[in-house]
Formats: structure tokens, sequence, C-alpha cells
């Protein structure tokens, strides 16, 4: 018999009972999204917020010039979202990971998915990812093709040294490690540190800022391993970000936007609005603007442009639990996690303002929908620089 | 029972009794296009015969990329998921079957690679002693072994080709490969096939 004639006749073990047991996933799975699970969904959402309005208000914000002009407030979702991710308002693509894994989403709205890992953040050109699962810490391709993989407990927000790469920082339960970008040299930098993202100092080989386990914020030089400065913020620190050119520090806690220079020393300090507590942040590709998700009675994301000098503030989009937010490569768009609606948002906060939302984000990037979660943002890459946004 | 009197199935007499052989009218299977309308306007039923109309080929081009029945029976199951809750977003003026077995090839091409670049924790594993497969067997167990010496790579288009009876155009798209590559990777791959199971053969 041929080989064709051979493939063609071929059974796989067990082809009835793999058919059974996948027929009930699969009918689990139909019932769930079926239109009587939508509205299960829809009902567990609105129970979030409770005795809160659920219908879209559109409201245009003012002063006139302070805002894009556009806010969905005391919303659960932007109205007439598209019902999937057919294509981005910006190039570049955007790095998600969730229960299904890490995803990358092309302009076109096509979503390929990496591998299972728990976290991902992409190399400074975006031709590569690293990617932590629990105990692994890997580099892979933007295909999913493996480069090399590391093997170390609890590994967490990997981060690669922009702009040649050659480094990777990352943590591994309280330790901060550091290892080439080759996957070899890996060694421990310090310990123990709080569970903050570390950040490459741009253009600075290869400084590092870090938070301590007592709070402190230190800034370190991976290569020799010493302590370049460190400072007392008096709040709990969990962001951090530098501008592009590497001259300003900025730090983000629940209660305060801190904003440090090169050396040390604190240039400002921007207290959340009353009853609010900031829950995210991140720096345009320029570095020059901030957008700033803080969570209250509502959510708003605010965009603070020149926020070296005079910062001019605008509150671009609110809503009920706003989750993270994230810049397009060009600066023009921030994405904005919507959780408790299953949506992004894009909000265009360079000329016409423009707002676009996408739902039933979570089960797009969710591989099992039993195991439907909202994913988490891990970045939109890239500029012509090549630094990942 | 046949009982006195009655018509002998298959004789002149019985026709003659039985009048006119009824017309029996041949129903054409439902296309996939109708049954993915029934699904999404939420008829369970025609589901049901989607899956089962691909839940064999999708599981056998797993299982042949893989070589593992549980990894296999988990990537089809997960495809087929992913496949129905972007139903929605599904062109239907496309065929269902190679959209489904891109989805398919890809997680098991993603498994096998996750898998090599594992190799020593696995084999670590492996010296403690792991699960027998299920029995495939005799002759499928031919083709398995044939096709475990083949590169993932060709074994997927292989597979693809003659499993899915993709044409070469199809791999080519789901794979983004170039075409010239696909057929390339198709003959070498059907090459060292034969072989190998003309070897089988003899032995």
């Amino acid at each position: 018999m041929s080989a064709k004639r051979t493939l063609n006749s071929f059974r796989a073990p067990d082809e009835r009972g793999a058919e059974e047991r996948a027929w009930e996933v699969v009918r689990a799975a139909y019932r769930e999204r079926a239109p009587g699970g939508r509205r299960h969904a829809f009902a567990r959402r609105a129970g979030v917020v409770a005795a809160s309005i659920v219908a879209v208000g559109v409201v245009a914000l003012s002063p006139a010039g302070a805002t894009v002009g556009r806010l969905v407030d005391r919303a659960l979702g932007v109205q007439h979202p598209a019902p999937g991710l057919f294509s981005l308002p910006a190039p570049g693509r955007i790095l998600v990971s969730g229960a299904g894994g890490t995803w990358i989403v092309a302009a076109n709205g096509s979503a390929r998915r990496i591998g299972a890992w728990r976290q991902a953040s992409w190399s400074p050109h975006g031709l590569y990812l690293t990617v932590a699962a629990r105990d692994e810490l890997a580099a892979v391709s933007t295909r999913g093709v493996l480069q090399w993989t590391l093997i170390r407990p609890d590994v967490s927000d990997p981060r690669w040294y922009a702009p040649s790469g050659y480094r990777v920082a990352y943590l591994s339960g309280d330790e901060l490690r550091d290892v080439a970008g080759d996957g070899t040299g890996d060694h421990l930098l310090a310990a123990p540190v709080e569970h903050v993202a570390p950040a490459w100092r741009p253009g600075h080989p290869y400084q590092l800022a870090y938070v301590t386990a007592a709070g402190g914020l230190v800034v370190r030089d991976a290569g020799t391993g010493a302590k370049l400065w460190s400072a007392n913020p008096g709040v709990r620190v969990h962001e951090l970000a530098w501008s592009a050119d590497g001259q300003r520090l900025l730090a983000l806690a629940s209660t305060a936007v801190l904003l440090y220079a090169g050396d040390g020393r604190r240039l400002s300090t921007r207290p959340a609005p009353a009853g609010g507590s900031i829950v995210g942040g991140a720096l345009s590709p320029d570095g020059r603007t901030l957008a700033v998700v803080t969570d209250g009675s509502s959510s708003t994301v605010t965009v603070y442009s020149d926020i070296a000098r005079h910062p001019v503030v605008r509150r671009v989009l609110a809503g009920l639990e706003l989750g993270q937010v994230a810049w397009s490569p060009n600066g023009q768009w921030v994405l904005v996690s919507w959780p408790a609606a299953d949506q992004w948002v894009f909000v265009r906060v360079a000329g016409k303002p423009r707002i676009a939302a996408v739902s039933r984000i979570s089960q797009q990037f969710s591989s099992r929908l039993t195991s439907a979660r909202f994913p988490a943002l891990e970045g939109w890459c890239c500029n012509a620089r090549g630094a990942a946004g | 029972m046949s009982l006195p009197g009655d018509p002998v199935p298959g004789t002149a007499e019985s026709l003659a009794v039985a009048g006119p052989l009824p017309r029996v009218r041949m129903r054409r299977p439902r296309s996939d296009r109708s049954l993915i309308a029934g699904t999404l306007a939420g008829a369970e039923s025609d589901l049901e015969l989607l899956f089962r109309r691909h839940w064999p080929r999708a599981y056998r081009a797993a299982f042949l990329i893989v070589h593992d029945h549980a990894a296999a029976e988990d990537i089809a199951q997960e495809a087929l998921v992913a496949a129905i809750r972007r139903l929605d977003r599904f062109d239907r003026r496309r065929p269902f079957g190679p959209w489904l077995g891109a989805i398919v090839s890809n997680r098991a091409i993603d498994c096998v690679r996750a898998r090599s670049s594992r190799r020593e924790l696995v084999e670590a594993n492996l010296e403690q002693g792991s699960p027998p497969s299920a029995s495939v067997g005799p002759y499928s167990e031919e083709v398995v072994a044939a096709l475990s010496a083949l590169s993932p790579e060709q074994r997927t288009v292989v597979v693809m080709r003659y499993v899915l009876e993709y044409t070469p155009g199809e791999i080519a798209r789901a794979l983004e490969l170039p075409r010239g590559t696909v057929n390339s990777r198709l003959r070498r791959g059907l090459d060292a096939l034969e072989s190998r199971l003309r070897e089988a053969e003899r032995q």
C-alpha cells in the first residue's frame, strides 16, 4: 500500500472514546457561548458594579481643549463595540497573556498563540519575546519558536534591556536576577526585592531600577553590581518606568505619581485624586506623556502631557473598573483594558478624538471557555526606533 | 420472520404485489455552511453534526504530528473549542475544514517544538516511567514509526496533505510558508515515508 493510501486509512488510538470526551467539552463550551450563556455572563459582570448605572452615557468633557472630547461615564462598556478584534487602529502588534497563554495580535487583527506562558514582554525591536511560566524563563521568536529556556522558581516580570537586548532582568521569588540575552550567565542581582517589574534605564548600560522588599527605590549597575543611587519614596511603589531618554524615572504608587531625575533627585510628586487610587500607568513611546488609570467611585484614564516640565492634564476615558493602559507605537492611541465590560477600548489622544471598542476579549484569548479570564496587556510594539511600547 | 402469503422480497411476484417501488429520496448531507448557520442560530444538533464530521481528522492529524494520543486529544479538543468560539467571526464563504485544520496543525507544531526544547526534562521524567501509550494497531504503528523519522516540519506538511487533504496552496497559507517550500517538504517527506514503509513491509 502506498504511503498516501496508508495515511488516508490511518486510525488514531481510541478515536471513539476521544470523540465522546471532546464532544462533552465542545458542547459545554457552546452552551456557555450561546445567547443564554452570554446573558448569564453579563449578569455576573453587572453584579460586579452592583447598583451602578448600566446604561452608557457619553458626556463631553470640559473645559474645551482639556480633553480629547469624550468621556464614557458610569458605563459598563462602550456602546456598539466591535464583536471581534478585526484590526488595530494603529500600526504595531499587541502582546497579550491570559488563561489561554500568550498571544500576539497583528495590526490586521489576526492573533497568533505563542504558547502556554503566564507572562511575556517584547524584545527592544519586537523580534523576540521573553516569556515566563511558573518555574521557567524563556526567549521565543514571535512565531513561538524557543530560543533558550532557564529553569528558576517562581519566575515573573522579565524585561529586556533596550536598545541592544543584551540583557534580561527578571524576578524569581524575591530575587532580582539578570541573564544575558542569549540565555547565558544568569546571576543574582539583589534580594529580597518587592514584586515590582524592574526597569532598565534606556541608553545607560546596564542601569536597572527596582524596588527592595523594604520599599526602597534602587538603581543599580547590573554589569558591576554597584548601587548607583537609592531613595525612599515613602509610598508603596507598584510600577516603574523610565522616559525614553533615560533622564526621568517614574514610580507609580496607589496614592501618587513620583518623578525622579536620572541621578535620584525627586522632581515631583503628584497625588492621586481624592478618594481614588492609581492602579496602573504607561509612558508614551517618546517618554513625554504619561497615561494613568485611577480607580475610585469611577475609573478614569488621565493623560499627562509634557510630564517632565509643565504637565497638561486630560481625562480621556472614564468608566467602572478600568484595567491597564498601553500606548500605540506611534503615540497617538492608548489602549485601555476594561475587564468588567470584557472590552478593549482604543482612545485616540492625538489629533481628532476617537473611541473604538472591541468586546468579548476574554473569549478571544482563552484556550478553553471554562477558563476564560480577561487577559493582561503586555505591550504594543514597536516604534520606528524599535522600543517596545 | 415472513408469514405465509407475504410477498418474498426480491422476487417478481413480490414486486407485482407490492406495486411500484417507493421512491427513495437520498438526502444530501448538509453543507458545513448550513451547519454553521444553524449552530450560530442556537441549534446544538447542527453543532454536533459539524463536530462529528470534523473531529476524526482533526484528532488523527494532531496524533500523527505529536505522536501522543493524550496531547493529540487535548490539541484537537482545544482547536474545536477555539473554532466554535470564533464561529461568528468565521467567513462562511471559506471552507470550514481547512480553517479548523490550520488551528489544529499550528497547535500541534507548537506542541512538538515546545517538547523538543524541553527534551532533557521529558527524558528525565521518562526515566521515572511514563504512562503507556494506547495501542494503535499494527498497521498504524508502522505509519507512526515511519512518520516519527521525519522532521516535525515535514511531518506536518505530509499530514496536512494526506490526512487533512489540503491542497499545497492551502497548506502554504495555513502555515505561512512559500508554496515551493511546502512542495519540497511534501516531496521529501513522502519519499522518506514510502521507503520506510517498504522497509517495514519487507520485515
